[in-house]
């Protein structure tokens, strides 16, 4: 018995000296290096499975393995393992590094004014090498109609995003969207367009050529032109058929020329719009 | 009887050669004909014969012949004969050849005849068919054809003012990263759709409308399922649609599906795809005289009168028109391209076929105008 | 006999080999939740659709170390970091198993455009690491991610999965 002591002893001592282990952070930086210390004596292989990195190396056991910066670079859950006979392992997380830039998703990027909640924006914040960053930061949302604002407002990040959400202005043109983060910044731009054409009337008399016909300057309902291009129908009906042209808006006006001898109604539609009617008496 | 086969085989084989070889040529300079032979004739000694010479030689494009064989009391220089036929200013008729052609005679006495003929043209846009009537009068025991004097639209020299209006697309200078690029695709919306029956099979078709401040390139897709939800086909309205719409714009649409009857069809699923392109709001075109009337063949068909109201030259005009019933419903669509160039403000006549059957419910009608030109491609 | 012998262990290794790429993806989609606009009954269906494309397609691409499958299903950073993993598996001959999978999704933001969502995906699954194909580790993993997905023009694509230690 006395003999058989010391030669467990021994083979306990042997087992633990020849077991390995390691020891990892619970926690890391993306872009940061990390040292995880092994015990033990002798040889082994080292493995790191994560985010966008596979290694292996052979290290010495009771030595420190160092995990480069560019390793670690994707945020996420990292595994570490250590074999020689046997396998240990380990896992810790990397975490995003400070915010780097800011992605923004600005919607829509053309709206008619005068609209309730038409206008939304989604802030993300991304660190240096893209991971989504999680702790709450502030955005501010900046909203400029030339250089007057008309809407502002912090927001804070929660699980990475901040949003907002406005009505779209009364009057047309370049709306100036940006959202900052502390240095950071994005600038989106959204179009806010007149609405549908109203009170679309029109004017015409003849000429040699035919009739020439025009519209009164085109706008919506609240008084904001109709945007250039924006195509008028005009129709003319006599005795000989009916005669139709696309004409687009330009400089706020639409005209035409119509082929009609005879005694002629002329109709204007734009859209959903009608306009008025005209009646012009047949080519002397 | 080891042999038997392979010497039939072989003898059939020759003799096919030999009928594809000598057949083929003969079989080639008859297309279309429907009296007599298109090969010339040293003397025509009937209307058909006068014809067919004058085809013949325009077919080859032997217009010394074809212009010195007229009648004398034809009318029109050989300039205009010439452009007659192998167009000018970019036409589509300039990109077209004269395949064949099928002659009747209308009337025909011992001096005059009047011949009408399907000419068949190979276009880029396609086969398309024309017909026209020619007068034949007989010149000391020879017919020929009595050309008359043609309208070759020609245009004076002239300023014309535009208030030029484009839509350029800029894609962003910034870097590619994602919301960077925030420009929402135009928002087109299918205003209406009926799928109908017809003689060449299934037609899906409708009208679009471009409901965006934009311009934008439409295209329509349908695809037909049927009882299973299995699709049976799909196929989109490749160019019987107006593509590019400016804002407001409605363009008809029609898909053909060649070959499928709509009773093995359940549902008809539709898309339609917008994307931002750069646009010009000129040339304006406009449509006049428009009605249905019927054709010398007695054919139903909407016609009336392109006029180019900018300083553009429209190399070839595509006209495309819906028809409505009296429900204010799309029952057909129609397309045709016009031969001749749309000078500056001046006109073409135009016009597309309304089916037999559906040409009584016809109540109104909507066209537009594709037009395609060289300068801005 | 031997011949026969030979093509069963064929077979035996290939049904071992495509253990896991072939074990079934269960996801389970609350979008009950999701702010500020609710989730399409059909958007849904299509995101629960893709989502489980995505996670059979991870599976194949980290088991057999080929970058095929990741075409589809992932765009932006999370195809950058997938493909990365892949050709560094390639070059350290390691790869991965996800046996057994079962992630219980809940969508937590869905923009006012519906232009993007975001998930938290909590993910269980059998994780094997495999050295030049023999088996090193072998454990069960609970694994919560924070997703991010973006709509395409006939489906929906993972934008970002980055795993966290909890919500």
């Amino acid at each position: 018995m006395r003999r058989l002591l010391p030669i467990c002893t021994a083979i306990c001592l042997a087992t633990l000296c020849a077991a390995q282990d390691m020891h990892a952070p619970a926690s890391a930086i993306a872009g940061e290096e990390v040292t995880i210390s092994t015990n033990g004596s002798g040889k082994a292989t080292f493995y790191l499975l994560g985010p966008g990195v596979s290694r292996k190396s052979d290290v010495s056991l009771g030595s420190e393995v160092q995990l480069k910066a560019q390793d670690l670079q994707n945020a996420g859950e990292y595994f570490a393992f250590l074999c020689s006979d046997t396998c240990r392992s380990s896992s810790f997380y990397v975490t995003a590094a400070k915010p780097a830039s800011l992605t923004f998703l600005v919607h829509p990027s053309r709206v008619p004014v005068g609209q309730g909640d038409a206008v939304s924006g989604v802030a993300l914040p991304f660190d240096q090498f893209r991971n989504l960053v999680l702790t709450p930061e502030t955005v501010n949302f900046h909203l400029l109609e030339g250089t007057a604002s008309v809407f502002s407002r912090s927001s804070q990040t929660r699980d990475g995003i901040a949003w907002f959400r406005t009505a779209s202005q009364k009057s047309a043109g370049t709306l100036q969207v940006d959202a900052s983060l502390g240095d950071l910044s994005a600038r989106r731009a959204v179009q806010q367009v007149a609405s549908d054409p109203c009170n679309l009337r029109i004017k015409g008399e003849r000429t040699k050529a035919g009739i020439l016909v025009q519209t009164e300057p085109v706008r919506d309902c609240a008084g904001n032109p109709v945007p250039d291009g924006t195509i008028v129908s005009f129709t003319a009906t006599d005795g000989n058929g009916r005669s139709t042209v696309d004409a687009p808006i330009k400089q706020g006006v639409a005209r035409a020329q119509l082929e009609a001898p005879g005694a002629t109604v002329i109709s204007v539609a734009s859209g959903v719009a009608m306009g008025n009617e005209l009646r012009i008496g047949a080519q002397p | 009887m080891k042999f038997t086969l392979p010497i039939i085989l072989v003898a059939v084989t020759a003799g096919l050669m030999t009928l594809a070889l000598f057949g083929a040529g003969h079989s080639s300079g008859t297309v279309g004909i429907a009296a007599g032979s298109a090969v010339f004739s040293t003397k025509a000694s009937t209307p058909e014969q006068g014809l067919n010479n004058l085809l013949a030689d325009v077919q080859r494009r032997n217009w010394d012949r074809a212009y010195s064989a007229l009648s004398t009391t034809s009318a029109g220089d050989r300039q205009s004969f010439i452009q007659d036929w192998t167009g000018s200013d970019g036409s589509l008729r300039s990109f077209s050849s004269l395949e064949g052609f099928q002659a009747r005679p209308l009337h025909a006495t011992n001096d005059d005849a009047q011949m009408r003929v399907r000419l068949h043209w190979t276009t880029p846009v396609g086969p398309i068919e024309d017909v026209r009537d020619f007068h034949l009068i007989r010149e000391g025991g020879t017919w020929k054809v009595a050309w008359p004097k043609m309208q070759i639209s020609s245009v004076p020299a002239q300023i014309i003012p535009v208030t030029y209006l484009r839509w350029d697309l800029v894609s962003g200078s910034g870097s590619d990263e994602w919301g960077s690029k925030n420009v929402d695709a135009p928002h087109v919306r299918i205003i209406s759709m009926n799928a109908v029956d017809s003689a060449e099979g299934a037609v899906v078709m409708g009208e679009v409308v471009n409901e965006d401040t934009i311009p934008a390139f439409v295209n329509v897709n349908a695809a037909l399922v049927d009882g299973a939800g299995k699709a049976i086909d799909d196929e989109s309205s490749f160019d019987k649609i107006d593509h590019v719409l400016l804002p407001k714009q409605v363009t008809p649409y029609r898909i053909d599906f060649p070959n499928i009857n709509l009773k093995n069809v359940k549902n008809v699923r539709m898309d339609v795809k917008a994307t931002l392109v750069p646009a010009s709001a000129d040339p304006v075109i406009g449509v006049m005289n428009q009605k249905v009337v019927s054709d010398v063949q007695g054919k139903s068909i909407l016609q009336g009168d392109l006029m180019n109201e900018s300083g553009q030259t429209v190399n070839i005009p595509h006209v495309i028109a819906s028809f409505y019933d009296n429900n204010g419903k799309v029952i057909w669509v129609s397309d045709g391209y016009v031969n001749r160039a749309l000078l500056p403000q001046s006109g073409q006549p135009f016009a597309v076929e309304i089916p037999k059957s559906l040409a009584g419910k016809v109540q109104s009608f909507h066209v537009v105008v594709n037009q395609y030109s060289l300068v801005r491609s | 006999m031997s011949r026969m012998a030979t093509i069963f262990a064929l077979l035996l290794a290939s049904s071992l080999s495509s253990y896991g790429a072939d074990s079934p993806v269960r996801v389970q989609l609350d979008s009950t939740k999701a702010i500020p606009r609710s989730v399409e009954s059909l958007t849904e269906q299509v995101i629960l659709r893709d989502y489980r494309f995505a996670w059979t397609s991870i599976a194949q691409a980290l088991e057999f170390n080929t970058l095929d499958p990741l075409e589809g299903a992932f765009t932006g950073e999370s195809k950058q970091a997938l493909s990365q993993s892949v050709t560094s598996q390639q070059r350290t001959g390691l790869s991965q198993r996800y046996v057994d999978q079962n992630h219980k999704v809940q969508a937590v933001f869905y923009a006012p455009e519906g232009d993007v969502i975001e998930l938290h995906d909590t993910a269980e699954y059998q994780l094997q690491i495999l050295d030049s194909g023999k088996l090193i580790h072998e454990e069960h993993v609970v694994v919560h991610y924070i997703v991010l997905m973006t709509p395409a023009a006939d489906r929906w694509m993972v934008r970002h999965l980055q795993a966290v230690p909890q919500f």
